[in-house]
C-alpha cells in the first residue's frame, strides 16, 4: 500500500476525500502510550469472605446466563442458597453503588440464582478429575466442613466428612430456623455436596465416636466442629436458665419445646434473633435483654429490624445479675443497668454498671443466646496458645506433644473465627482445602497466598488457584472515583419481598420472598460491575481510529496496535475501569 | 397565490416550497420567527422534514452540514452573533463543497446590545465561501429562497440569502406565493454526487497537504466564477417561469434610456427607499440612477465595471463598517473599478447602522454632498451627531 498522488486539480475531487483505505498509514508508531484490557478487582469481591467474583458474576446475570452465573459462584462457595439467604453480605458494605445511591442487592441475587438452579433441578457438571490423591477426614459438617469436603474432593482427593448429628449441615441444619433457612433447600444443597463423592459419616461425635487414632489414618484432617457448648452467663441462680443454641436445635429436630409466656432472652447476636423470633413464632412472649446499646449488637441490623418489625420489645443496657425461682413458678430476673464508656472491648464499646438501680422483671422463662465454646469433643488445643496461624480464616494445631506424630489438624469455621457467621465458616474449608492440597503436593501454602487472594484484604479465590497464570492477576481494586459514572443512572435498590407480619408471627414459613427472574434482571442493572469488561463498547464507539476490534461470538475485545494512536479515550470513557493506559515500552 | 406575509414566514414558506429535508437552527432576534414556522410546519406534518434541536448555532451549522453530505437538502437561519459564532462552521460548509441554504438577518453586532438592522454581520462572513445574495423586499426573499437553492446545487457551494432586520423580517407585504408544481418544475430535487453512502465508503474532509490544498481553494474559487454566470442563467430561468428576476446587479435608471451624472449604489431595503428619493429628486430637476447591488459573493466585478464605468460620480451607501477602512461594499466597488484607468469619483458614505432610519431625506442629503464641492474621501459619514 502506499499513498495515492494527484497530478492535476482535474484528478481531485472536489473537496478532500479519500479514494483509497488509509491502511498504509500505521498510526500506530506514532503512540506513545498504550491502552490496554486489563480486568481489575471489584470492591464487593473483595469484601466477600469466600472471594465470590461477583462482578463477574452480575455480568452472567443480566445477560440471562443464570445457570453460568450459579456455576461461577460454586467456583468459590458451594452453599450460594444458604449464603443468598443467611450471610451478612460484606459485599454490599463494600459496593461502590452505595456511594452513588445505594448498593446492589447481592444477597439476594446470590438466592435468586441458587433458587433459579434448585427450582430446574440444574446440577453442576461433575468435577474435572484433578490429580489429588490424597485422603482427608473433615470432621464437623456444617458450612466450613462441607466447603473443604467439597473443594478437596474437586482438588481429586478422598474425602471422608464426619459430624457428630445424624445430618449434615450443622449449625444450619440444627440452628438457623427455618422462617430464615428452609430445611429443603438446605437439602437440595447439601446434596449437591454430597452427590459428588464425598463420603458421610453422621452420629460420630469426636472423642466418643471417632477416635484420633482413626483420624490418624488420614493423611490430613480438617476439624470444624462449631461452638455449641453454651457460655455461662455469670449470673446468681443460671443453672434456671435455658441455652439458646439447644432451644433453637429442638426446634429443628421437629420437636415443640414446652416454652410459653414471657421470655427473657438474654443477647445481642443473631442466635439471640433466632431465640426470641422462633419462641414468638411458638407463641410465647419473647423480650430481648441486652447489656449494650442496640447498635451495639453484633446482630445483623436487619434481623434486629425484622424481629421489631415483628413486635418482640428490646430492653438494653440491661445485665442479667441474678435469676430467682418464684415460689408460684416462672423466674424472678434481676438486671444490672449499665452505661457505655468511651473505651473498646473486643471491637465493641465496654460496658460497665451505671450505678443506677437494678430492674427487675418476673418472666416465665430465661433464655440464654450470649455466644458458646467449642463444642463438645474438640481437643483443649483450639481453644488457645495450641494453634498456629495458617490462613486468614485457618490456624492448624501445633505438631508438638502427641500431635507430632498425627497428620496435620487444620481447625477452621466458629472454632477460630473472630467473625463467627457462614461465610467466613465457608472462607475457612475453602482455605483448608487449599493448604491441604499443597501440602500433599509437597508444595508451601503461605508462598501462594498472595497470588491468590483476592485484593489486598479479600479471601482467597479457588478459580485464581486453579488457572495457572497467577502472574496475570492482579489486585487493584477499583475505587468509586475511578469510575465513570456519568454512563449510569439513578435507580432504586429493590428489596426483596417479604411476607405479611401476620404469616411472620404465627409460622416457620421462610421471611424472605423469591424474586422474580424479571426483578432479578433489573437489579442487576444496578451493578457497575467494577473492573470487569461487560462489552459496553464504549470503548469501541468512542475509539476515533476505529482500533477497537470486536469478537462478538466470544465477547472479546481487542485493541488495533497498528494503528491505535494512544489517545486514551477508550480507557476515559470506560465506565468501569476495564481498561489501563501505559507508557509505552520503548 | 397572493398572501399577505411577515418576511419571515417568506423565507418559512419558500423551504417549504422547496421541500428541504432537514432544517436545524437556534432562536435568535429577529430571526427567530422564520425557523418558529418552520417548526410548526415539521410539527404538523405539511413540511415531510426533520427538525433538529440543537444547543448552539455553531451545532446548527455542524447538523446541516451532516444532514447535506448525506444528500439531504438543508436549512437554516440565523443572525448577528449566531451567525458569528457560525463562522467555524461556514468555512467547513463551503470547503466541503454542501449546498446548505441560510437565511440570514442582518442584525447588528454587539456591543452595544443591538438588534437592528446593520450589515456588518453577514460582510464578517464575506470570506468564507458562502454565496451571498441581499434582498429588496419581501417578494425578493422568498424569490431568492428558491432562486438560492437551485445556485447553490448547481455549483456546490453553501449560500446566505441575506434581508434586513425588521425593515424585511418583520414587516407584512402583498407576496406572490408560487404554486408547489411551478415550483417543483424550477427546482427539482436535488440529485448530489459526492455523499455519505455506507455501501461505499470514503474519508470525507480529511487532511489536505500543502501539496493538494491549493488546488482544493482554487477549485472552490472556480466554482464561484461558475456561480456567476450560474445565477444570471438561473434569475433569467426564474424570471421566465414567474414574471420576477433581480439581476446581480441591477440599474434603476431615473429617466428611461438616459444616464444620469450620478448613481447611488444600495443593497437591501434601503433600495425601496432610494427609490422613493430618487422620484423626489426628480421633481426637484436633480438626476441619480439607483444601482441596486444584489450578488455579493461571487462579486460581480464585470457588470459592476459595466455599469458604473461611464459615470462621473458614484455614491456607494453602506449600512456597515469595516473598522479602520470603511464602508465594505465601497471598498469593492472601488477595487472593481480600480481595474480600468478612466474611473468614477466614488462616495463612499457610512449610515443608518444598528437600524438608525435611512429616510428619503439621507438619501436626499447623501446626493447634495456628492454633487457638491466635498471631496470624495475614503469614508464619508452621514447623519453623524458630531
Amino acid at each position: 500500500m502506499s499513498p495515492v498522488t494527484f497530478r492535476s486539480v482535474r484528478d481531485l475531487p472536489p473537496m478532500s476525500r479519500s479514494t483509497d483505505t488509509m491502511l498504509w498509514n500505521r498510526t500506530g508508531s506514532w503512540r506513545f502510550l498504550r491502552p490496554r484490557y486489563q480486568d481489575k478487582v471489584a470492591p464487593c469481591a473483595e469484601g466477600c469472605p469466600a472471594a465470590e467474583d461477583i462482578a463477574r458474576i452480575q455480568i452472567l446475570l443480566g445477560q440471562g446466563d443464570f445457570e453460568a452465573a450459579w456455576l461461577r459462584i460454586r467456583e468459590e462457595n458451594p452453599l450460594p442458597g444458604v449464603c443468598g439467604r443467611v450471610c451478612y453480605h460484606p459485599c454490599e458494605t463494600a459496593c461502590n453503588r452505595g456511594e452513588y445511591d445505594d448498593p446492589v442487592t447481592v444477597n439476594s441475587l446470590e438466592r435468586f440464582l441458587a433458587d433459579h438452579a434448585w427450582k430446574l433441578g440444574l446440577s453442576p457438571p461433575p468435577p474435572e478429575p484433578a490429580a489429588g490423591g490424597g485422603r482427608v477426614a473433615v470432621v464437623g459438617a456444617g458450612p466450613a466442613g462441607l466447603t473443604a469436603a467439597y473443594f478437596l474432593l474437586r482438588l481429586g482427593h478422598e474425602v471422608d466428612l464426619f459430624d457428630a448429628r445424624e445430618e449434615p449441615g450443622g449449625l444450619l441444619r440444627y440452628g438457623i430456623p427455618e422462617y430464615r433457612l428452609p430445611l429443603d433447600a438446605l437439602a437440595w444443597e447439601v446434596g449437591l455436596i454430597l452427590n459428588e463423592g464425598v463420603r458421610f459419616h453422621g452420629n460420630r461425635r469426636l472423642g466418643s465416636d471417632l477416635t484420633w487414632d482413626e483420624l490418624s489414618g488420614y493423611d490430613a484432617v480438617f476439624l470444624a466442629v462449631g461452638t455449641w457448648k453454651p457460655a455461662p452467663l455469670g449470673a446468681e441462680g443460671e443453672e434456671h436458665a435455658q441455652d439458646g443454641l439447644t432451644l433453637l436445635e429442638a426446634i429443628r429436630q421437629g420437636e415443640t419445646p414446652e416454652v410459653s409466656g414471657k421470655v427473657a432472652v438474654i443477647g445481642g447476636g443473631n442466635t439471640a434473633m433466632d431465640v426470641a423470633r422462633s419462641l414468638l413464632r411458638l407463641g410465647a412472649e419473647p423480650a430481648v435483654y441486652y447489656r449494650r446499646r442496640l447498635q451495639d449488637m453484633p446482630a445483623l441490623p436487619e434481623e434486629i429490624q425484622e424481629a421489631r418489625e415483628e413486635g418482640i420489645p428490646f430492653q438494653t443496657l440491661l445485665a442479667p445479675k441474678r435469676i430467682e425461682p418464684l415460689p408460684q413458678g416462672g423466674f424472678r430476673l434481676v438486671l444490672t443497668t449499665m452505661e457505655i464508656l468511651d473505651e473498646d472491648e473486643g471491637g465493641r464499646p465496654r460496658a460497665v454498671p451505671s450505678g443506677h438501680p437494678d430492674v427487675e422483671v418476673e418472666v416465665d422463662a430465661v433464655v440464654t443466646a450470649i455466644g458458646a465454646g467449642p463444642s463438645q469433643g474438640a481437643p483443649a488445643e483450639v481453644t488457645g496458645e495450641g494453634l498456629v496461624a495458617e490462613g486468614l480464616h485457618l490456624k492448624r494445631i501445633a505438631p508438638e506433644g502427641e500431635w507430632a506424630a498425627r497428620p496435620p489438624v487444620l481447625v477452621g469455621g466458629d472454632l477460630v473465627n473472630d467473625r463467627k457467621a457462614v461465610v467466613t465458616a465457608i472462607a475457612s474449608g475453602k482455605e483448608a482445602a487449599l493448604v491441604i492440597d499443597t501440602r500433599l503436593r509437597g508444595r508451601d501454602a503461605t508462598s501462594i497466598w498472595p497470588s491468590i487472594r483476592v485484593g489486598r484484604k479479600g479471601g482467597v479465590s479457588m478459580n485464581r488457584y486453579l488457572s495457572g497464570d497467577r502472574a496475570a492477576q492482579q489486585d487493584h481494586v477499583v475505587r468509586y472515583d475511578e469510575l465513570n459514572t456519568i454512563y449510569f443512572r439513578f435507580q432504586e435498590r429493590r428489596e426483596r419481598p417479604r411476607i405479611t407480619l401476620e404469616e411472620r408471627r404465627t409460622g416457620f414459613d421462610e421471611v424472605k420472598m423469591r424474586i422474580s427472574a424479571s426483578l432479578a434482571l433489573k437489579e442487576s442493572e444496578r451493578c457497575f460491575h467494577c473492573g470487569q469488561c461487560d462489552q459496553c463498547d464504549n470503548c469501541y464507539l468512542f475509539c476515533p481510529d476505529v482500533s477497537v476490534l470486536r469478537d462478538l461470538r466470544a465477547g472479546t475485545r481487542e485493541i488495533n496496535y497498528d494503528y491505535c494512536k494512544g489517545c486514551g479515550v477508550c480507557v476515559v470513557e470506560c465506565p468501569r475501569n476495564a481498561m489501563i493506559l501505559e507508557e509505552e515500552p520503548r | 397565490m397572493r398572501r399577505v406575509l411577515e418576511g419571515s414566514h417568506a423565507v418559512s414558506h419558500a423551504v417549504e416550497l422547496a421541500r428541504v429535508k432537514v432544517i436545524s437552527a437556534y432562536p435568535i432576534t429577529p430571526q427567530t420567527h422564520i425557523v418558529e414556522r418552520l417548526a410548526e410546519l415539521v410539527a404538523d406534518g405539511v413540511l415531510d422534514a426533520r427538525f433538529i434541536r440543537v444547543e448552539s448555532e455553531h451545532s446548527a451549522m455542524a447538523a446541516v452540514i451532516g444532514a447535506a453530505s448525506a444528500g439531504a437538502r438543508s436549512f437554516t437561519a440565523s443572525s448577528s452573533h449566531g451567525l458569528a459564532l457560525m463562522h467555524e462552521m461556514l468555512h467547513w460548509a463551503a470547503g466541503a463543497r454542501l449546498p446548505v441554504v441560510m437565511a440570514e438577518v442582518n442584525r447588528a453586532m454587539g456591543p452595544g446590545w443591538n438588534i437592528w438592522a446593520d450589515q456588518t454581520d453577514s460582510l464578517s462572513q464575506r470570506d468564507t465561501g458562502w454565496i451571498q445574495l441581499y434582498c429588496e423586499d419581501v417578494q425578493e426573499v422568498l424569490d431568492t429562497i428558491l432562486i438560492a437553492y437551485k445556485l447553490a446545487e448547481r455549483v456546490s457551494l453553501p449560500a446566505m440569502v441575506v434581508l434586513d432586520a425588521f425593515f424585511l423580517s418583520h414587516t407584512y407585504e402583498p407576496v406572490e406565493v408560487p404554486e408547489q408544481d411551478e415550483v417543483d418544475a424550477f427546482l427539482p430535487a436535488w440529485e448530489p454526487t459526492e455523499i455519505l453512502d455506507p455501501a461505499d465508503p470514503h474519508a470525507f474532509n480529511q487532511l489536505a497537504s500543502p501539496e493538494y490544498y491549493m488546488e482544493f481553494r482554487y477549485k472552490i474559487q472556480q466554482a464561484m466564477e461558475d456561480a456567476l454566470r450560474a445565477h444570471d442563467e438561473i434569475d433569467a430561468e426564474f424570471g421566465r417561469r414567474f414574471g420576477r428576476s433581480y439581476g446581480a446587479v441591477h440599474r434603476i435608471p431615473c429617466r428611461e434610456g438616459e444616464r444620469a451624472p450620478l448613481a447611488l449604489v444600495t443593497t437591501g431595503s434601503v433600495t425601496g427607499t432610494a427609490r422613493v428619493a430618487q422620484a423626489a429628486l426628480r421633481q426637484k430637476g436633480i438626476g441619480v440612477d439607483v444601482v441596486k447591488l444584489k450578488l455579493f459573493r461571487p462579486f460581480p466585478h464585470e457588470e459592476i465595471r459595466r455599469v458604473l464605468g461611464p459615470y462621473d460620480r458614484v455614491i456607494v451607501l453602506d449600512r456597515n463598517i469595516s473598522f479602520g477602512s470603511g464602508g465594505i461594499f465601497a471598498s469593492e466597488i472601488r477595487a472593481a473599478l480600480a481595474l480600468r484607468g478612466e474611473q468614477p469619483a466614488v462616495y463612499p458614505f457610512v449610515a443608518g447602522l444598528g437600524g438608525r432610519d435611512i429616510t428619503p431625506q439621507t438619501i436626499e442629503s447623501v446626493v447634495a454632498r456628492a454633487l457638491g464641492d466635498e471631496p470624495p474621501s475614503d469614508i464619508l459619514w452621514e447623519g453623524l451627531k458630531l
